[in-house]
């Protein structure tokens, strides 16, 4: 996969790049509007991150030129405003998602595949993790080919690891990704784990390997050794 | 009270008092003239008299055969007396009117040929009484000429005069920082209005001017702090992908906590200047009833994970005009902190009405003031991860759309009642 990064600041587009690098995506990057609107117009990308604010001029213009040559290119606008506005100006502009800082780099990476498995419309809405594959279109789970019964929740969960695999995901990463903001409100991260514990079960039953490995009983790594 | 009644009350009030005053001089006026008039008149009569006597007339057979005055009377005295004239107000009997009415006499003595005469004459005073109804009734008359004028002069004055004044005033009512457009100046050919006019349009400039660094202010700061925020979680995510110890993870996650409480807390002192700088001011109609049906159901499983129990009593179709956002912010930090500050296996009520909303959960007593409840970062339970905004928030949204709110606890039960017509209890 080929992405574009269109961000000012130097450290978040380290953390960025450090992170996608290991699922093996070319990743080019863009510091000012010059250099992304030169980017935009030259290339083609799967994916391009954009960051509103950034110097030069605005990421809702390079999104909108964007969009005007390359249209099926994926979109996902970073911001640092909450403002509904501005989500509803991007998202009318054409972006695929809308990302707030300060983001997860699990849940950006969840959303990056997402916006791009939505763009490629030859077939590829099936994920497959060894004997796992998970169809995004029908939200239906398959172990060897039988059916999984999960709940929502539990598919979210089970597509967000899969996204993420190899890394070491925390409760509050998880919590965040499946329930937004709500977490705020929860002092006890302890139902994380009783979803964990559901899916592990579910897939176990099914036939799967144990993907699912406990962290230190701080978070959770997705761990599949060998990649499809 | 109106500008213009105010006048006209005030010119009333003062017309009258001229007016009782000048009544009171008038009347002085009017009697001491009529008096001195009689006076003089008496005078002039005695005069005649006395030169009636100088050329030998004889008053006595005359007066006798009553072809004369009877007022008049003249006497001749025994001996000499020197000339002198009394005045004085005498009350006489009135045969008609069978009653003493107040008369003025005039006496003199006069020496004619060595002989000298008491003339004395009285007649009737004009009545007290009389004068008094006189001038009351002419004050009556100016007054209600005045009071017609008044009103007059009023409605000309208010209608044509204050015309550009009034304009003014509709214009800054009209007024919306928002809009971001300053009241400009109208020329009028009244100075006083022109100074209103031109200080009116430099207000709403540096208003406007000050709003929009304000609101550039608060989103900068909240831009500002988000990157760095995000950058941080960033690296500790990174961080966790190397070998860590337990220790050191658990370091690194509460790390992370710190941080999204950080970014929280920033993101809901934007919302709250947000609020305050009235930029949620679009009114929606907002159907109340389905807002809280869907969000229990949104909630439904930290219900359930917290162990609660939700009763609710809603009627159906209340709806608030109110913009959408904050109806949903207001309602969500409300079952939130039903939530939150619930105990183990507590309960929550909620009752909607058309004109009040009620939630009301089990909790332990508040021990702190709960009159600072609704104050920034005033934390009832600080224990809970929380940072003290949302009833803040709750507050500002009441207090935009001029609903009441208020905390009650009793027998274990916290109940926050929201008012949305307030005025009409």
């Amino acid at each position: 996969m080929k992405l574009l990064i269109i961000e000012d600041n130097e450290d978040l587009l380290q953390n960025i790049r450090t992170y996608l690098k290991r699922e093996g995506y070319i990743c080019e990057f863009a510091r000012d509007y010059r250099v992304a609107f030169d980017k935009v117009m030259s290339y083609t990308y799967d994916v391009v991150l954009i960051d509103i604010m950034i110097p030069g001029g605005s990421g809702l213009q390079v999104l909108r030129e964007l969009k005007s040559v390359n249209p099926q290119t994926g979109t996902i606008i970073i911001s640092a405003k909450n403002a509904l506005d501005d989500k509803v100006k991007g998202l009318e502009l054409g972006a695929d998602d809308y990302i707030t800082k300060p983001f997860q780099l699990p849940e950006l990476h969840a959303r990056i595949k997402a916006v791009n498995r939505r763009n490629q419309r030859d077939g590829r809405e099936i994920i497959n993790v060894n004997e796992i594959a998970i169809n995004t279109d029908t939200m239906e789970v398959t172990v060897n080919g039988t059916a999984v019964d999960l709940t929502p929740k539990e598919y979210d969960l089970i597509l967000y690891f899969a996204s993420n695999k190899n890394h070491v995901l925390s409760k509050q990463t998880i919590a965040e990704h499946l329930w937004g903001d709500y977490v705020d409100h929860l002092t006890n991260l302890d139902f994380v784990y009783q979803h964990i514990k559901n899916l592990r079960k579910k897939l176990e039953k099914a036939g799967a390997q144990n993907y699912i490995e406990s962290v230190y009983g701080i978070g959770y790594k997705f761990k599949v050794n060998n990649r499809p | 009270m109106k500008l213009i009644n105010k006048f006209i009350l005030i010119y009333l009030v003062v017309t009258v008092i001229v007016l009782g005053i000048g009544g009171y001089i008038s009347f002085f006026v009017i009697k001491g003239e009529l008096d001195n008039e009689l006076k003089w008149r008496f005078m002039d009569r005695i005069d005649r008299v006395t030169y009636l006597l100088e050329k030998g007339k004889d008053f006595k057979s005359e007066k006798l055969k009553g072809s004369g005055d009877r007022n008049l009377i003249i006497q001749q005295l025994p001996q000499k007396v020197a000339p002198e004239t009394v005045i004085k107000d005498t009350m006489v009997w009135h045969d008609r009117l069978q009653q003493m009415e107040p008369n003025l006499k005039v006496s003199a003595y006069r020496t004619v040929e060595d002989t000298s005469y008491f003339i004395s004459t009285y007649g009737a005073l004009v009545e007290t009484d009389d004068i008094t109804e006189a001038v009351i009734q002419i004050l009556l008359w100016i007054l209600g000429l005045q009071v017609i004028g008044a009103i007059g002069v009023g409605f000309i004055v208010s209608g044509r005069l204050f015309k550009p004044f009034r304009e003014t005033l509709a214009r800054i009512k009209r007024f919306n920082i928002q809009d971001r457009e300053p009241i400009l100046a109208k020329e009028t050919s009244v100075e006083e209005f022109n100074d209103l006019n031109r200080f009116v349009e430099e207000m709403t400039r540096k208003a406007v001017k000050d709003y929009k660094n304000l609101k550039e202010f608060a989103e900068n700061a909240s831009h500002e702090l988000q990157t760095p925020l995000s950058i941080t979680k960033g690296k500790l995510e990174l961080l966790t992908e190397t070998d860590l110890t337990p220790e050191q993870y658990q370091y690194v996650e509460a790390s992370q906590r710190s941080i999204k409480k950080l970014s929280r807390l920033s993101e809901s002192l934007a919302l709250l200047t947000k609020i305050e700088n009235h930029e949620f001011t679009n009114k929606d109609k907002v159907n109340v009833t389905n807002l809280i049906r869907e969000s229990t159901q949104a909630f439904e499983e930290f219900i359930k994970l917290n162990g609660l129990q939700v009763e609710t009593d809603l009627e159906e179709e209340v709806f608030l005009q109110i913009h959408p956002v904050l109806a949903d912010i207001m309602w969500t930090n409300l079952f939130q902190n039903a939530i939150k500050h619930n105990i183990e296996n507590g309960r929550i009520r909620i009752t909607l009405a058309n004109d009040r909303l009620e939630i009301s959960n089990t909790g332990k007593p508040l021990d702190m003031d709960t009159n600072v409840l609704f104050k920034r970062f005033k934390k009832a339970d600080h224990g809970v991860d929380s940072i003290g905004l949302g009833l803040s928030i709750i507050e500002q949204i009441v207090d935009q759309n001029n609903y009441a709110i208020s905390y009650d606890y009793e027998d274990g039960w916290h109940t926050i009642n929201v008012r949305f017509h307030p005025e009409s209890v």
